[in-house]
């Protein structure tokens, strides 16, 4: 019965222009102008993205090295069988073939580092390329190096080049993350190889990915007005679902609909909760919607998606509240009053303290602390906080604000409902 | 089966329902007759456990719907007089969600929409959007809507307010085959000529109180000693309907629509009375009809005023 009341509201509201309009229609048209009228003063020419271009010039290689290595265990007196296993021991944990197939070769670290492989390449050159972020140089004599102070207590340890873009910061930290692993855990190895463990053990991409995230968290992703906006616009035009489904229900009491549902032997307490689930499940498709437009049209990396997930199901969770006291208030008032009023007045509040127009913080902090305490606000805020690359442990006051507000709206819908009845 | 006892019921301070007294029996089929007003939808609205009485009390088979409404309301079927049907949605669409509140489902639920759009002519515009429907097929499917439950009792509000004289012909003979079915019937209409055509038993309402009821036959037995004369004139003047109302003290005088009612004894002879005093007062009289008592005199002979003033 709770289904068929849904599905109802579900086709009352995708069968009315006027909700669909100001649902995703208007949300989606002001995100693209917000987005580019405001996105050269926003972002101030950075770019949001996360993934850093590293250029690996590889000079070495086995082949031509091989020769050179086999003459050098010669020389140390390795021959025959014995050398043959040195060769093969060395070919599993070479570093070089590790870190290309390996640890940037996976797909989580792909998102973070897209690499391209050169060999020969004028690394002046390369280092004027504004949009590589780091250059890894490696030398010709790289694995014979290895080899003699891995092996053989040579002090002399191979030398690598790594050259960093500073002009993202974010980006050249990656980089240098993974690479400074990478370098440590093959200097190593020679401690990891006496104790039978080959570098591939400790060195996995896990924990490479684990650095790297560790990165951005201590460097705070910027937020272009693209995701500003999309996130702006996503918790103002929420607020509109609770009217649209409280003036259904007017209309329903003042067509008799109510009646009929009440006569046959639906609860008003059924009812209203079908009211909620409408309206948590309307916003949550509503902001799926907007995130994917953000994503598909805007290009936007939504990051920390377990986090964005639980954030949109808790605020939709508060619209399905509202919706469920707006509609109980409605049926005591038997007036779109109430309706109105949040439409007209509420939201346009709420969104100027949240910050959906623009960063209410920049103008007074201590309309930004309030704005948190709004709905709309505090979702933006934990929205935002883990966009930036923060941890999820800085949603949950937002969280909590969110389910406080959900509880009031659920106590003043049992407080106000008409037990009467609505039709008296 | 269907009993209301002493039933009142009082918004803030004005009494719209006072101390109704109405009996239901299975198959049987009853007229709420009153003109708009008179507080035949409130009275609907405690006998289906919409509207809780201020007093009194209405039982289901003996028992009191106060606290347990749902054995009256599984049983019953209601169609207001307003259009309770979601004009987005289709004819099926409609049905099949008034089907599914009262947990109808799978085939049963789909042969019971087919059965019951076929019952109410509209097989056709199933599936055409509510808003489209002219509005006598609206009203027939929002009495196709009580249906779909099979309920032994038909409460109809006023079902055929506003609609053109085509369709309401046709909601009548549709309602005229249900209670032939043997479907328990409460029809209020301000329309005497319907509740005349379908009910047996009538209940007269005005100002909030029942002021008759009875067969047919014994509503106009309480007029049969009258007559009613019907006059049309030129002009019909005060001072004419003052003379008249002089002349026969004991008469009901009602003018509407340019037609002048006088209802009064059998025993008195009046026409040529009414002729000389209409020529007193220049008024030109162009027909006049003596009538037998109806449903629209008794209400008249009560209240002393026309049932759709």
């Amino acid at each position: 019965m709770l289904f068929s009341l849904i599905a109802k509201q579900m086709k009352m509201l995708i069968r009315n222009k006027q909700p669909l309009i100001i649902l995703l229609v208007m949300p989606i048209v002001l995100i693209t102008i917000l987005s580019n009228a405001l996105g050269s003063i926003m972002d101030g020419g950075e770019e949001a993205a996360i993934q850093a271009n590293l250029l690996i010039v590889d000079n070495s290689s086995w082949a031509q090295e091989e020769k050179a290595i086999k003459l050098f265990l010669e020389q140390e007196g390795v021959t025959g069988p014995s050398m043959d296993a040195l060769l093969t021991q060395f070919k599993s944990s070479d570093p070089i073939e590790l870190l290309n197939s390996t640890i940037l070769a996976s797909d989580e670290m792909k998102k973070y580092i897209e690499v391209d492989y050169k060999k020969k390449v004028d690394v002046k050159i390369a280092r004027q390329d504004e949009n590589i972020d780091g250059i890894l140089n490696i030398p010709a004599d790289f694995r014979v190096s290895y080899i003699k102070s891995a092996y053989f207590n040579d002090t002399n340890f191979p030398e690598l080049s790594l050259y960093l873009n500073q002009d993202n910061e974010i980006r050249a930290s990656i980089i240098e993350s993974v690479l400074t692993d990478w370098k440590r855990g093959y200097t190593q190895s020679a401690a990891l190889l006496a104790a039978d463990l080959s570098p591939q053990e400790i060195m996995n991409n896990v924990v490479s990915v684990e650095k790297v995230e560790q990165v951005l968290e201590a460097n705070e992703r910027k937020i272009p007005a693209s995701i500003y906006y999309t996130v702006g616009m996503l918790v103002m035009f929420a607020l509109y679902i609770p009217s649209f489904l409280a003036g259904f229900a007017l209309q329903e009491v003042q067509w008799k609909v109510y009646d009929r549902i009440l006569l046959a032997g639906v609860s008003p307490v059924l009812y209203t909760l079908s009211i909620f689930f409408t309206g948590t499940l309307v916003a949550f498709i509503q902001q799926v919607i907007m995130l994917s437009f953000g994503m598909f049209v805007l290009g936007i990396e939504w990051i920390s998606i377990q986090g964005m997930f639980l954030i949109i199901v808790s605020y939709s969770v508060f619209i399905g509240a509202l919706s469920a006291l707006m509609t109980t208030l409605q049926f005591r008032t038997k007036t779109e009053g109430i309706a109105n009023l949040f439409n007209g007045l509420f939201i346009t509040v709420f969104s100027f303290l949240g910050g959906s127009f623009f960063n209410i913080r920049d103008i007074s902090e201590t309309l930004g602390k309030i704005g948190d305490f709004t709905p709309n606000g505090a979702t933006m805020s934990a929205i935002l906080s883990i966009q930036k690359g923060q941890d999820l442990s800085v949603i949950w006051p937002f969280m909590l604000a969110i389910y406080v507000l959900v509880i009031i709206c659920v106590f003043l819908s049992i407080v106000f409902f008409p037990r009467r009845g609505v039709a008296e | 089966m269907l009993q209301a006892i002493n039933l009142s019921k009082k918004f803030k301070t004005k009494e719209v329902v006072r101390e109704i007294n109405m009996e239901l029996s299975a198959g049987e089929s009853v007229g709420l007759l009153g003109p708009n007003g008179a507080g035949k939808s409130t009275t609907i609205s405690m006998l289906s456990s919409l509207v809780q009485p201020t007093s009194g009390d209405v039982l289901w088979n003996e028992k009191s719907i106060a606290k347990k409404p749902d054995p009256l309301r599984k049983a019953m079927g209601v169609v207001p007089q307003e259009i309770a049907l979601y004009p987005e949605l289709s004819a099926r669409e409609n049905l099949a969600f008034f089907g599914r509140i009262y947990g109808l489902k799978g085939e049963l639920l789909e042969t019971r929409i087919t059965e019951v759009l076929k019952k109410i002519g509209l097989s056709e515009r199933q599936k055409d959007i509510v808003k489209t429907f002219s509005g006598g097929m609206k009203r027939r499917l929002n009495i196709g809507a009580a249906l779909l439950h099979r309920p032994s009792i038909l409460i109809m509000d006023e079902p055929t307010v506003g609609i053109d004289p085509q369709s309401r012909a046709y909601i009548l003979e549709t309602v005229k085959q249900f209670v032939e079915e043997g479907m328990t019937l409460l029809y209020t209409s301000h329309y005497m000529e319907e509740v005349e055509m379908l009910c047996d038993k009538i209940y007269i309402m005005d100002q909030g109180k029942i002021i008759a009821h009875g067969t047919k036959e014994e509503l106009k037995a309480l007029v049969s000693e009258n007559q009613t004369i019907q006059l049309k004139a030129n002009i019909l003047t005060v001072n004419f309907e003052k003379s008249l109302g002089e002349q026969f003290p004991k008469a009901t005088i009602h003018i509407e629509e340019e037609i002048l009612t006088i209802s009064m004894s059998k025993s008195e002879e009046p026409l040529a009375t009414i002729f000389a005093l209409a020529a007193a007062n220049s008024v030109v009289i162009t027909s006049a009809i003596v009538k037998v008592p109806s449903l629209e005199d008794v209400f008249l002979h009560l209240t002393g005023k026309a049932l759709r003033d």
